[in-house]
């Protein structure tokens, strides 16, 4: 197998509230072969951060198997973007982006040229030396990306990393994404709530089920690649694609909230 | 604060002043209950000058500190164990919540029944009442931390040090500052009372004994004393707290007043965390007097700010000099760069400098007149040594005698002197036992200069490091860590200090850590760490040689 390879089976995870028993996932099934940028749409709460979880070794499984393909030992297996950026406090900017750098053992020195790449990657130079508490919700979410990226893993686990930015800078953020996984082709597994978002960077589009969540749709992606985020719009693909999704999504999306409902009034 | 409402906040207490004062002076107030602030102003002015409120605000000061810090260090250590391990939260939380509510003024006949009326009980209830506070309020800190950040830290490959040291210790740091606070107010708190109760001296003393006579504008007088040091102690936890937790303190530094802003930069430029170099040989020297005879704790409060004044000074006019001779430049590595940075003007530093040397020297003369002559002579050499550091034709650290100066200076002089200002002798013994802190300090400064090697060939700074060239320098840096060790355990084989100062050998490691670096490096910025390295062992070193000294006060005499 090579390294990146992503191999999930029938993963189950439940989780114990004070309400009872929520039960995540349930037997969600998962291949991705190496080099792959993967995109998962699916209703809010059915388990796609706690995917992500799994597969970076924070939450464990209750049943059934998440593995990556490591690479050699000098290069770490998965780096996570969280949902909220989960940027430390207490750490600058340029602190932040070095901090994966950091736990894999190099040097201050060597993590400079790094870290200022990056941070002029996600147009923060000049916030370098400012702590997260001086900084907007999306340059928050910008400093989490430039630290994963950074850290170099041979997986890139993203959840919801451009929800909380502007239009443009999305967009942007998006080109900079292609772009870098162009150029070094390593796997990614992308979470996002946007139809359109997904089908401008995927080459294959997961949809997951309400709660518990598990695949439901592949939708393969057929634009040609380099691909430009913004033109794809135009293309007539996009809307059938787009609809093809959706109505599956749509579904699912209701019966989320019924469960929800039913859930407040218990 | 528009003009006005800065013109009104002055204005009200000043108004309220003035009506008191008339009150009195018309008879309406009567004078023996209710002094008007003028003749505070002048009891205050009279107490001053006698000294006795200086020395009493000393007393009660050292009490404090030595209180506090006997009781928060080992709390918030525990404090921090008690968040990240559950049994031993399990094992101490109900014991520190028990004792917790109980009002610790409380327990201080108990602690005089056991320990007697003397300090020991005076230190102890302090220490304890702020542990008892710390403790609790640092394990609830470390619990509140974000549990997200562990899982961010973990995603990256943080291990349980790493989780540590990169998010439960800042994460609590918030929380740790907010119990440190605490425990100043209640320690300041606890002080007064303690005194009122039972002590010969101290500011809580001078309140009671000033109430039992009836003199109340010297009780008003004390108490403006007391407010005076609860604000001081403010303003130096708001510096700590900006050092400590700059990610919080950034929103809260925007509306500074320009007065702190000015007290702060002063600050900073006088390199605030050298001063451990000047503060481990008078505190080694009092314990040296200590193991002798006694120590007088006042003394040795002057002596400490003395000998922090003119190394205070001295950093103050070396930053001037260096900035003169054009040896810092912006972009150096670890220069004092007040000036540099444009917070203060070359000629603002200069006369800091001599503004410390002068306090330095008057606090000399009182030491001169209580002890003896030999301090004068301490006195003007350091003045001297500390000026011509880098000042004049013939600037010491420019021609490769920085080493030297500062050995011989920061090593036996002081520790000498602070034992001589205690017991009025220096002997040969104490000189000698002063040595191995003597090589450290001359280590920090060395390994300061091995790092810059390179920048100071260019601007033609001669230091031992550039005259010895890069493999010299290095065995110097060997000659002068092994050469401590070697000294240190050479003195107790001859019998000359006592056993337990061996405990300094316990940082060994760390000065191996140092030698490592320094023989695999030559780069500046890959060198960087040996400059902590070395300031850190000669506090750790400073501090177990004292501790050696201590506990061999507490030994059987043979
Ligand atoms: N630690 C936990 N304890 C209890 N329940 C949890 C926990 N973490 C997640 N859940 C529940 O598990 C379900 C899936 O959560 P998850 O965060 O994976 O959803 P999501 O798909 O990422 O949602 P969103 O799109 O809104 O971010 C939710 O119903 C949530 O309430
Ligand atoms: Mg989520």
């Amino acid at each position: 197998m090579r390294a990146g390879t992503i191999s999930v089976t029938d993963l189950h995870v439940t989780f114990r509230s004070r309400q009872g028993l929520v039960a995540a996932l349930a037997g969600l099934t998962l291949d991705i072969t190496a080099g792959e940028l993967a995109c998962i749409v699916g209703p809010s709460g059915c388990g796609k951060t706690t995917l992500l979880r799994v597969l970076a070794g924070l939450q464990p499984a209750d049943a059934g198997h998440a593995w990556i393909q490591p690479a050699d030992a000098a290069r770490p297996t998965a780096g996570m973007v969280f949902q909220n950026g989960g940027v430390f406090p207490w750490y600058t900017v340029a602190e932040n982006v070095g901090y994966g750098l950091r736990m894999r053992g190099i040097a201050p020195a060597q993590r400079a040229p790094i870290v200022r790449r990056w941070l002029a990657e996600i147009g923060l130079e000049r916030f370098a030396d400012a702590y997260p508490a001086q900084l907007s919700g999306g340059m928050l979410q910008r400093v989490g990306l430039a630290r994963a990226f950074a850290y170099d893993p041979a997986v890139l686990l993203m959840d919801e990393p451009f929800a909380a930015l502007d239009a443009q800078n999305r967009l942007l953020l998006q080109q900079t994404l292609l772009r870098q996984w162009e150029g070094d082709g390593r796997t990614v597994l992308f979470v996002t709530h946007g139809i359109d978002e997904a089908l401008a960077l995927g080459d294959r589009v997961y949809v997951m089920s309400a709660r518990p969540g598990r695949i439901i749709a592949t939708i393969d992606v057929p634009f040609q690649r380099p691909r430009d985020a913004a033109a794809l719009r135009s293309d007539p693909r996009f809307g059938t694609l787009y609809g093809e999704i959706w109505s599956v999504l749509r579904d699912e999306v209701a019966r989320a909230r019924d469960a929800e409902r039913d859930e407040a009034d218990i | 604060m528009t003009r006005r409402d800065r013109a009104l906040s002055l204005l009200s207490p000043l108004a309220l002043l003035l009506v008191w004062e008339l009150a009195v002076a018309s008879t309406w107030l009567n004078r023996i209950f209710y002094p008007p602030p003028s003749e505070v102003l002048v009891t205050l002015v009279e107490l001053a000058m006698s000294g006795q409120l200086v020395r009493d605000a000393g007393i009660s000061l050292l009490r404090v500190t030595v209180g506090f810090v006997l009781g928060a260090v080992p709390a918030i250590v525990v404090g921090i164990l008690m968040g990240i391990a559950a049994p031993v939260r399990a094992a101490v939380r109900p014991l520190a919540a028990a004792i917790y509510p109980i009002p610790k003024i409380a327990l201080l006949p108990l602690i005089i029944v056991s320990l007697g009326i003397g300090e020991t009980s005076k230190i102890v209830t302090i220490a304890v009442s702020v542990f008892f506070l710390v403790v609790l309020n640092v394990a609830a800190s470390v619990l509140q931390v974000d549990p997200r950040m562990f899982d961010v830290a973990r995603s990256f490959g943080a291990r349980a040090r790493e989780l540590f040291w990169t998010v439960a210790l800042p994460g609590s740091m918030p929380g740790i500052m907010a119990s440190i606070k605490l425990g100043v107010g209640y320690a300041l708190t606890l002080i007064v009372g303690i005194e009122f109760v039972g002590a010969n001296d101290g500011i809580g003393r001078l309140i009671w004994q000033s109430y039992e006579v009836y003199a109340i504008d010297r009780m008003v007088a004390a108490l403006i004393v007391v407010a005076l040091i609860g604000w001081l102690a403010t303003v130096l936890l708001d510096e700590v707290e900006y050092l400590l937790v700059p990610w919080q303190a950034t929103s809260v530094r925007i509306r500074e007043t320009r007065m702190q802003h000015y007290a702060r930069t002063w600050w900073r430029a006088m390199r605030p965390w050298s001063y451990t170099a000047a503060i481990i040989p008078v505190l080694l020297g009092s314990s040296i007097a200590a193991v002798a005879g006694t120590v007088d704790g006042w003394l040795l409060f002057l002596t400490l700010i003395g000998s922090v004044a003119i190394q205070g000074g001295t950093n103050l006019i070396n930053d001037y000099y260096d900035y003169q001779k054009g040896t810092d430049r912006p972009g150096s590595i670890g220069t004092g760069d007040a000036i540099l940075q444009g917070a203060l003007t070359p000629r603002q530093v200069f006369a800091g400098g001599l503004v410390a040397f002068a306090l330095g020297a008057v606090i000399g003369l009182y030491l001169v007149s209580v002890s003896g002559p030999l301090i004068l002579w301490i006195g003007i050499a350091s003045l001297a040594v500390g000026f011509f550091y880098t000042a004049g034709p013939f600037a010491l650290a420019y021609h490769g005698l920085g080493e030297l100066a500062v050995f011989i200076f920061m090593g036996p002089v002081i520790v000498a002197g602070s034992y001589y200002v205690q017991r009025q002798d220096a002997p040969l013994g104490v000189v000698l036992a002063a040595l191995p802190v003597g090589f450290l300090v001359a280590a920090i400064l060395h390994a300061n200069n091995l790092r810059d090697l390179d920048g100071d060939r260019r601007s033609g700074k001669r230091t031992l490091a550039t005259i010895l060239g890069r493999a010299g320098a290095r065995t110097e840096l060997y000659v002068l860590l092994i050469g401590a060790y070697v000294v240190l355990s050479a003195l107790v084989v001859a019998g000359i200090t006592p056993w337990p100062t061996l405990l300094g050998l316990v940082t060994l490691p760390v000065a191996v850590r140092l030698m490592r670096i320094a023989a695999a490096e030559s780069e500046p910025a890959r060198l960087q760490p040996i400059v902590p390295l070395a300031a850190q062992l000669h506090l750790q070193t400073g501090v177990l040689m004292i501790v050696g000294w201590l506990v061999a006060l507490a030994l059987p005499r043979t």
